[in-house]
């Protein structure tokens, strides 16, 4: 009980934040608890559960086939799932009548001209409009459908048959994006979250004393990183390397779609973009940052910064946030130039996937930054540093594929062909990617080249991945805080 | 001497060793140590290699944490205000580590910067102490071209820029030479005449003897010794002397059996040609018994010169270096 005492008031700082933390976490799981509750999530499993049934009623009648759910008829069931195929592609147009498709579970006639096959997560849902540039695949909605039950008559080979099927059926103004509930969700929280940060820095001591500290280290770090002559010569080779990717990005558009150089979209390249530009740049994070602590331990200019009115915490941020200039300054001038170019040879991506291109590629070199420092604070000498950080690089940037590929093969995923779009591998690299810097990045590229974060992103949701781009440097600048203060233990 | 300007109570410090995250072991390197120093002190901080004088002071100026006690700057604790007590400490670690590629101007608006000095005072302040310390000159001038001498003089500079209420300097004349030393040993006499109060560690007792009011002797972690260093002076005259005695015929016989006697020991013998000078030391009352002894054995003294007792002996007698006391 002392001990919890003495822990409490050591963390008292930060127990705003912990109490916003803690309602956030209440609201979260309100919120997987409403739709829970609201909406039947995982509509494949209705889909699967549907029974067929042949009745054969004897001689001169019709065969008599029967598909029914086992919910009632006109029962009404709000639907929670992701657009698995994208709804442009489902509109009924252009087909012959009276063939029975038994993945849809219908016979083609002809009012259903016009219509539109929804696959929400595996069930099929018949609405009754052309959504068609309304709603896209992979976005995650809820469908408000009911249960009918209709008979047709359709030529089975030589048998008529009669098919009593029920089915599922919407209106278009039925269907909406999770996200039109979600958003109030993570509108509150992040609220919540807003207003703990808000009383835990109005709490802190100092705390301007120390942002005006934090710049002025971050000033010098700049000035000091972009006079060095290594940091030309590298800077100068990643900017040339992300403009000519750019321009071969968009050059690529033009590509015969044969083959295998075609770019299918101004999005896609984009996607394309912001992996080599994690490529070079998470590389040049870790030249600047070998530089930061260990050399500065080495040449004893630290020890004088330590003796100067900074915490420790604002030290490594100060050094952070001066490096991530180093990289991020000249990045973002290549990058601008490099979208130029791509734009120029090929489609305009998405405004807000550029934006975040951009942005978020400012959070990736912080992130990266901050996780070669840990290296930096923790080596015992340079080439320990450089070793760590080259590691860490070449696992984010080079062998990820195969350390995913190694995975899915201890865990029974079939690696055979087309294996890439099996969705159990899809998912298991999903969810490995958000440990990931890079593929976080992309990620976050990708989601916000769509209109909503009620994504699905091959398994993961596309909040799950804003939370990783905030989690990511959060997590890399605590550890390398907490790495720098330990070292006060001595 | 209670409430004084810096104070050290029951400061307590391990170093770890860590393996994989893991703390694996300590090593004591403070144990319960107290010292105070008063305003207007030039207070020696001595102690042989890894007695804990700079982990002391690494302590003092914020750059470790000690494990517990506390230290105190003018009566309020440093943990509960570190940012502030900083304010007031101006730091000349032993090794100087600058910006080569800085000039002095550049190196004092950096470091200036973190005490939130307007430029203008950095650069009035900056000016002044660069000619105190004769580096006006090379004011423009990339650091990476100075000798260790100037780096010094440029980092006492850096640690005077905001007007310290305590300087302290860890081994401040370690690699200076000659010069360099008498240089620096003028610009702290300077400092303290006028009201600074200086804090330096040093292994050269010399050094102290000469700039330093106050000593404190710390040995494994502990002090053992703090008192003026007029006062430490006193006492070992009381206790023990050195006798320079200038004789004829001292063979090595009379040496041992000189050894021999409790509170007597040979130092040094120097052959000078005709003569040998012995310096001895000895308690005063064991004068007749040496030149009894060395007179019976045939050995000629022409002459007999008590010398001046130096801090040496304390610093060997306290830490008990001294193997014949």
């Amino acid at each position: 009980m002392t001990k919890l005492n003495d822990v409490l008031s050591r963390h008292e700082a930060w127990r705003p934040l912990t109490i916003a933390l803690s309602i956030i976490l209440v609201i979260a799981i309100s919120h997987k608890i409403y739709w829970e509750t609201t909406a039947e999530t995982n509509p494949g499993k209705i889909w699967d559960e549907q029974t067929f049934s042949i009745v054969d009623p004897g001689e001169d009648e019709n065969q008599i086939w029967r598909i029914k759910f086992e919910q009632e008829v006109d029962d009404e069931v709000i639907f929670k799932g992701v657009l698995e195929t994208s709804p442009r592609n489902e509109v009924y147009q252009n087909f012959t009548t009276g063939g029975f498709i038994e993945s849809e579970g219908l016979v083609y006639t002809e009012d259903l001209y016009g219509k539109t096959m929804l696959n929400v997560g595996g069930m099929r849902i018949l609405v009754n409009g052309n959504l068609s540039g309304e709603f896209f695949e992979s976005e995650i909605v809820t469908i408000r459908a009911h249960l009918v039950e209709n008979t047709t008559t359709f030529q089975n080979g030589p048998n008529d048959v009669t098919l009593i099927r029920e089915g599922w059926e919407a209106e278009p103004e039925d269907i909406q994006l999770a996200s039109d509930i979600d958003y109030y969700f993570f509108g509150t929280e992040v609220l919540i979250l807003l207003f703990g940060t808000y009383l835990y820095l109005k709490n802190m001591k100092h705390l301007r004393n120390q942002l005006n500290l934090i710049w002025h280290l971050a000033k010098f770090e700049f000035n000091s990183g972009m006079r060095s002559s290594r940091m030309v010569i590298l800077g100068l080779f990643f900017s040339l390397f992300i403009i000519g990717i750019g321009w071969v990005l968009g050059d690529m558009q033009e590509a015969d779609p044969e083959t295998s150089f075609f770019v299918e979209s101004g999005n896609h390249a984009l996607l394309q973009f912001s992996f080599f530009t994690f490529f070079v740049v998470s590389l040049a994070a870790i030249a600047v940052s070998v530089d930061s602590f260990h050399k500065e331990r080495q040449t004893n200019t630290l020890n004088m910064l330590l003796a100067r009115p900074i915490t420790r915490e604002s030290i490594v941020i100060g050094k952070a946030l001066g490096l991530t200039m180093v990289v991020g300054a000249p990045a973002f001038v290549a990058q601008l130039i490099g979208l130029y170019l791509m734009i120029l040879e090929g489609d305009i991506p998405a405004i807000s996937g550029i934006l975040a291109f951009l942005l978020f590629g400012q959070i990736m070199i912080f992130t990266m930054v901050t996780f070669q420092l840990c290296f930096a604070v923790a080596a015992r000498s340079g080439t320990d540093v450089v070793i760590y950080g080259l590691g860490a690089w070449l696992l984010f940037a080079i062998v990820w594929n195969l350390l995913v590929y190694a995975i899915s093969f201890v865990i029974g995923i079939e690696l055979t062909e087309g294996f890439e779009t099996n969705p159990e591998y899809q998912a298991l690299a999903s969810h490995l990617g958000l440990f990931n810097p890079g593929y976080v990045y992309q990620f976050g590229v990708g989601l916000l080249t769509h209109r909503t974060i009620a994504i699905d992103m091959g398994g993961i949701p596309g909040w799950l991945v804003l939370l990783a781009l905030v989690l990511w440097p959060l997590t890399c600048l605590r550890a390398s805080t907490w790495l720098f203060k330990r070292e006060m233990k001595g | 001497m209670s409430g004084g300007l810096l104070e050290l109570k029951d400061v307590q410090k391990d170093y770890r060793t860590y393996r994989f995250g893991r703390e694996t072991g300590r090593i004591n390197a403070l144990n319960k140590l107290n010292f105070s120093v008063d305003r207007g002190q030039v207070f020696g901080f001595l102690g042989p290699n890894g007695a804990g004088k700079t982990t002391t002071i690494k302590c003092i100026v914020g750059i470790l944490n000690c494990d517990s006690g506390s230290i105190l700057i003018e009566g309020d604790d440093i943990e509960e205000n570190r940012l502030h007590s900083k304010n007031k400490i101006g730091f000349l670690p032993e090794q100087i580590g600058l910006y080569g590629g800085l000039t002095p101007t550049e190196t004092l608006k950096y470091y200036g910067g973190f005490y939130e000095l307007e430029n203008e005072i950095i650069k009035e302040r900056g000016k002044d102490l660069l000619q105190k310390l004769g580096l006006d000159k090379d004011s423009e001038r990339q650091v990476s071209g100075f000798s260790l001498g100037m780096r010094k003089r440029l980092a006492l500079a850096v640690s005077l820029l905001h007007e310290p209420e305590i300087l302290i300097l860890d081994e401040p004349t370690s690699g200076l030479d000659p010069r360099g030393v008498k240089a620096l040993r003028a610009v702290l006499q300077e400092l303290n005449e006028k009201g600074l109060t200086i804090i330096l560690s040093s292994h050269i007792l010399s050094e102290i003897q000469e700039i330093c009011t106050h000593v404190g002797i710390i040995d494994k972690g502990k002090l053992i010794r703090q008192d003026a260093i007029a006062g430490i002076r006193e006492e070992v005259k009381k206790t023990a002397i050195k006798l320079s005695l200038r004789v004829k015929g001292f063979s090595d016989s009379n040496a041992k059996q000189l050894n021999k006697k409790r509170g007597v020991s040979v130092i040094e013998e120097t052959d000078l040609g005709k003569h040998t000078l012995v310096l001895l030391k000895l308690k005063e009352n064991l004068v007749p018994w040496v030149t009894d002894t060395l007179v019976s054995k045939g050995v000629k003294i022409f002459s007999i010169e008590p010398q001046t007792s130096s801090l040496e002996d304390v610093f060997l007698k306290e830490t008990g270096s001294d193997d014949n006391d």
